[in-house]
């Protein structure tokens, strides 16, 4: 315990000014149409009015995105503009860390000096861009590569797809098929537990979307594309890698979150609990051998624990970014961790992997439900393109 | 006149009331006699002149005031810098459209470029005899102030006047005339002197719409346009709602959308506008006025509201009951506040106050009449709740006992005055579409004279706000568009005050005094014994194109005074939609058509029953026969929404026409209210109108 100090002793995030939109799966929603950096600026400033923060108390603004959109060359900078609010700020990403990498950069920034720091991650799967890049090496001289999939079938430093990943760890670990489909379950039920308690509500904001005419053009509402499933049918779904299936990994959606990064003081000012104190006390990354991602967030993990003193006991909420339930199963091992009590409010291998926001709504929800609990420390983890792990610590009080 | 309910708006252009108008049987004064008082007589003609007349301002009024002077000879000066952008020449087209070609060929070739550096005026104007200064450049104290001097200094006797939006006469050391946005065709000015004078009589005797205000800085509009915009920006500083949505939610609670009209205008010049005029009322009246740092930003980058076009909004914004309620405080309370400080200041007649507001800065219902609506008590809690939320604006200008005359006549007639000689009563309707309050007032105008003991009545324009009668408030159907009883109670009660005109006066008069009457108006003035119209006055019943069936007996009380022979010519009006001129309807639609001298002494004749040679047409109180249900020639509908329209309005006629005058009231205003709810009126103009305006 004694080594869990803060990282960023200046930076709080303010609670209740956060806000993340549904995550529709891909091609089934009106995201699908949009210019996705425009629409994660005007949805912030949306949900930044309806938590009662002035959009004129950001000082900087540290986006997050892996796929490209329009205009992208123009970053932060623009999407502040869509935001309302012309703030400087950067474009970072870490793929599938992005989330949870920019709330960090933010304390970052919070710590170097600014007051208030605004944490804005999206990505738009659906109609990703379609790259042409001269390759002189290739013997077709150029290639037209689908950014997405593409990128999801292809790991160029070891020849791999991110599915083959999870089988490679699977089998490394001996998962059995049984625990990884009932794990499958347990999140589903965790998931649409959550959603029917009214759980989801203080986090996910349904957005309007219009047409160039200013028409509606669709309503997100809902992550469209999940649906509860029984143990019974994700035990019959065709296994296409050693216990990954259709049930068993995540799916890719489009979608945004945000949050507010501030001084100790301007949180207070903020949040509509003052009271409530969160803190970043540590952070990690590690990567592991080629195509074993899904199990360098448990080597993450354990190095952060080991980081700070603590013990798995010593965690009031556990939460993960999942694409494959192989993830969560060698997580279970390797920490000898009973993973039903993680993931308790859904998680990413249920509500889709948007990519950019999903750690950030992945912290969002964290944070409420450790706010239920009366507080404690918050342990955020996940994987990442390259065999990378991915864990942070926050505590709330 | 013996006695008016409340003073009548042209007394304040020192022009007496409008019974005296008709008493005389002409107008107070003339266009050539002001031209010959303020230019010069014929032959020694002297010319205007209008400085930064390249500017938006400078460009509209030249336009405006050259087609009006040109025909009296007034040459016109047109005075810029060398390298000022042409803001003449843009106008050209619209003069083409205006005036055709020859007319706008005139007035250009009326129009003299003059270049100057700004410290020395050009040697030539000497020989244009300038004798009206219309300044509008800059709105900077010490570059206005020193323009003045070097007019002054070669042309001693020049008189001068000010387009300023901010600074009161008192500062500039002229008078103030200050136009409102389209310059081009906008009639409204108002006008800061300390007596009326013959340039602002002028502009009365023009067609134009002179209102004297008081001298205060910035003035009526400025206050209300540069205060809603403000109001918009606050709720935007406590919301992040974008503009773009904030103007919408405002127009469908006022009508205005301040900031598309910014961007309208141009950004560049408007932001600072609105900035120079909060900045100046602030530092006199406190922070209810003080410019937000958004606008502080804008005034110096000139920035537009709305996004550019390739960022049309994405996220669209709602507001549930506790957020409207909310909407409603940041914006009606500084309103209420501001307005306060103006009745306090009585900055100007209440009429004024209210229909700046209607006719320059697009409120559907004037702020005097909208606080009318919701009572004093509602308006004072609404300013406490605003401070509630914005404390810093309780500090100053905050006049809550301004609202304590409510109940007085100037308060409770802002649209409709009525006067009288203790023989004949004049009613002045000084709005140019019938809404809602215009029934209660007239209504209220009407009680008053027979109160007073009034038989004889004559009805018309008030000669001054008001230069046309164009109809129904369509915005006033809304609620008729989903609920059949709303638009039935709308043309019952309108055609009952319509009918009061008929039942309850010994004779009354319908005077159209302006270019048009249309549509509901028509309907109000038919109701009338006897119409008499200016001869080119335009008279329609346009509903068919909108389309919605006439809901104030068009469609059977004009066919139950006409001759039958004539009933085709009136199916032609209700079906074609197209208007006739007066001279062409006298004797089926209206009883007499001339000049206006003519009309005004023809109308003092009937009323005070002198000898006029017109006989009384009677109204046929039985069913008509043989109303017939189509007119040859009628071009062919040229879509579904006008086949359906034209027969509705005929089914209206028929039915209302074949019943008993008891009956007809009640039959056309069933047609009427049924035909709003259709698809045809819900996808028409009343309908489009709904939906952008009131569903956001």
């Amino acid at each position: 315990m004694s080594k869990a100090n803060e990282i960023f002793p200046r930076a709080r995030i303010p609670y209740g000014t956060w806000g993340s939109s549904y995550f529709p799966a891909w091609q089934t929603s009106a995201l699908a149409e949009v210019n996705i950096g425009q629409f994660a600026g005007e949805a912030m400033n949306h949900i930044l009015g309806l938590r009662r923060v002035p959009k004129s108390e950001l000082d900087y603004l540290v986006i997050g995105s892996t796929i490209p959109w329009h205009w992208k060359f123009w970053n932060a900078p623009l999407v502040a503009s869509c935001l309302g609010e012309r703030v400087p700020g950067y474009h970072m990403e870490q793929a599938c860390a992005t989330g949870l990498q920019a709330a960090l950069l933010a304390g970052n920034e919070v710590q170097s000096g600014y007051d208030v720091v605004g944490v804005l991650t999206f990505d738009r799967t659906s109609d990703s861009p379609v790259g042409v890049f001269p390759e002189r090496r290739a013997h077709e001289r150029t290639r037209a590569l689908a950014d997405v999939w593409d990128n999801f079938g292809f790991d160029p430093a070891t020849g791999n797809a991110m599915i083959t990943t999870a089988g490679l760890a699977a089998r490394k670990y001996k998962i059995e098929r049984q625990e990884v489909d009932e794990l499958a379950y347990v999140r589903h039920k965790q998931y649409f537990d959550a959603k029917r308690s009214g759980f989801l509500d203080r986090v996910l904001v349904p957005l309007e979307v219009l047409n160039v005419q200013g028409r509606p053009l669709g309503r997100i509402d809902d992550d469209l594309g999940v649906r509860e499933l029984t143990l019974s049918g994700l035990r019959a779904m065709n296994e296409l890698d050693t216990c990954v299936t259709g049930g068993t990994q995540t799916h890719a959606a489009d979608g945004m979150a945000c949050l507010l990064v501030a001084t100790k003081e301007k949180a207070r000012e903020l949040s509509p609990r003052p009271e409530i104190d969160i803190q970043f006390v540590a952070k990690i990354e590690v990567r592991t051998n080629p195509s074993l991602m899904p199990e360098a967030p448990a080597f993450a993990v354990q190095k952060l624990l080991e980081k700070t003193g603590l013990t798995m006991a010593d965690i009031a909420v556990v939460k993960n970014h999942n694409p494959f339930a192989v993830n969560d199963a060698i997580f279970g091992k390797l920490l000898d961790y009973d993973w039903s009590c993680m993931n308790k409010t859904g998680s990413s291998l249920v509500w889709g992997h948007p990519q950019g926001p999903t750690l950030t709504r992945i912290m969002i929800e964290a944070l409420e439900e450790a706010v239920d609990l009366g507080g404690g420390y918050v342990l955020l983890f996940g994987c990442a393109a390259g065999d990378v792990g991915i864990a942070a610590l926050l505590k709330v009080s | 006149m013996g006695k008016t309910m409340r003073q009548t708006t042209l007394e304040t252009l020192g022009l007496g009331t409008v019974g005296a108008m008709f008493r005389h049987g002409r107008p107070p004064v003339t266009s050539a006699d002001l031209v010959d008082r303020v230019f010069g007589n014929s032959g020694q003609r002297g010319s205007m002149v209008i400085s930064g007349a390249n500017g938006i301002v400078g460009a509209g009024k030249t336009m405006q005031l050259g087609a009006r002077l040109e025909p009296f000879g007034v040459r016109m000066v047109a005075l810029d810098f060398p390298n000022a952008p042409d803001g003449i020449g843009k106008q050209y087209p619209g003069l083409v459209q205006a005036f055709g070609p020859d007319g706008a060929n005139r007035i250009m070739a009326n129009i003299t470029r003059m270049n100057y550096d700004g410290r020395t005026l050009p040697g030539e104007l000497k020989q244009m005899r300038p004798r009206f200064l219309l300044e509008a450049i800059p709105e900077v104290l010490d570059v206005k102030r020193a323009h003045y001097k070097i007019f002054r200094d070669a042309f001693p006797d020049i008189e001068i006047r000010s387009v300023t939006s901010g600074f009161p006469s008192s500062e500039l050391g002229v008078g103030i005339a200050h136009p409102a946005f389209p310059h081009e065709i906008n009639k409204i000015w108002e006008v800061v002197e300390p007596e009326p004078s013959p340039v602002s009589q002028l502009l009365w005797a023009l067609g134009l719409i002179p209102v004297p205000v008081s001298d205060h800085w910035s003035f009526v509009l400025d206050v209300l346009f540069c205060g809603v915009t403000l109001a918009g920006l606050r709720y935007h500083d406590a919301s992040n709602m974008p503009f773009w949505k904030v103007d919408k939610f405002v127009r469908k609670l006022l009508g205005p959308n301040p900031f598309r009209a910014h961007d309208a205008i141009g950004a560049q010049g408007a932001n600072f506008l609105t900035w120079s005029c909060l900045h100046h009322l602030a530092q006199r009246y406190g922070a209810v006025f003080t410019p937000s740092a958004v606008l502080e930003e804008r005034k110096t980058t000139g920035q537009n509201w709305y996004p550019p076009n390739h960022f049309r909004p994405l996220v669209d914004w709602k507001l549930d009951d506790g957020r409207a309620a909310e909407f409603q405080t940041w914006i009606l309370g500084p309103m209420f506040q501001m307005t306060s400080l103006m009745l306090h200041e009585r900055r100007g007649h209440l009429a004024h106050l209210n229909a700046i507001g209607e006719l320059c800065a697009q409120f559907r219902r004037g702020i005097l009449a909208v606080m009318r609506a919701a009572g004093p008590d509602a308006v004072i809690e609404t300013v406490e709740a605003y401070h509630r939320l914005h404390p810093q604006a309780a500090g100053a200008a905050w006049h809550p006992d301004a609202f304590a005359s409510m109940e007085s006549p100037e308060w409770q007639q802002l649209y409709v005055n009525a006067e009288h000689d203790d023989g004949v009563g004049v009613v002045t309707i000084s709005r140019e579409s019938y809404n809602g309050d215009v029934d209660a007032e007239l209504n209220r105008a009407l009680d008053w004279l027979k109160v007073e003991g009034i038989e004889r009545v004559i009805l018309t324009g008030d000669f001054h706000l008001s230069t046309q009668l164009v109809g129904a408030d369509t915005a006033e159907f809304y609620p008729a568009l989903q609920n059949a009883d709303a638009g039935y109670g709308i043309a019952s009660a309108w055609s009952r005050t319509a009918r009061r005109l008929n039942d309850e006066f010994e004779v009354s008069v319908a005077c159209v005094n302006g270019k048009r009457c249309l549509g509901g108006m028509l309907e109000l003035l038919m109701h009338c014994h006897y119409v008499v119209a200016v001869d080119d006055a335009q008279l329609g019943m346009p509903e068919v194109t909108l389309p919605v069936v006439p809901g104030m007996e068009g469609c059977h009380w004009p066919f139950r005074k006409a001759p039958s022979d004539d009933w085709p010519k009136l199916l032609q009006l209700l079906l074609g939609g197209r208007p006739v001129r007066a001279r062409d309807a006298v004797g089926w639609l209206i009883d007499y058509a001339g000049s206006l001298g003519d009309v005004l002494q023809t109308a003092w004749t009937i009323a005070s029953k002198g000898k006029h040679g017109l006989e009384r047409r009677k109204v046929e109180r039985g069913a008509l026969k043989g109303v017939p249900t189509d007119v040859p020639g009628l071009p062919e509908p040229d879509a579904p929404v006008a086949f359906e329209a034209r027969k509705a309005i005929v089914g209206c006629i028929q039915d209302a026409c074949g019943a008993k005058l008891g009956d007809a009231l009640a039959v056309q205003a069933k047609r009427s209210a049924d035909f709003m709810t259709s698809k045809w009126c819900q996808t028409g103009v009343v309908g489009t109108e709904y939906t952008k305006t009131m569903v956001v």
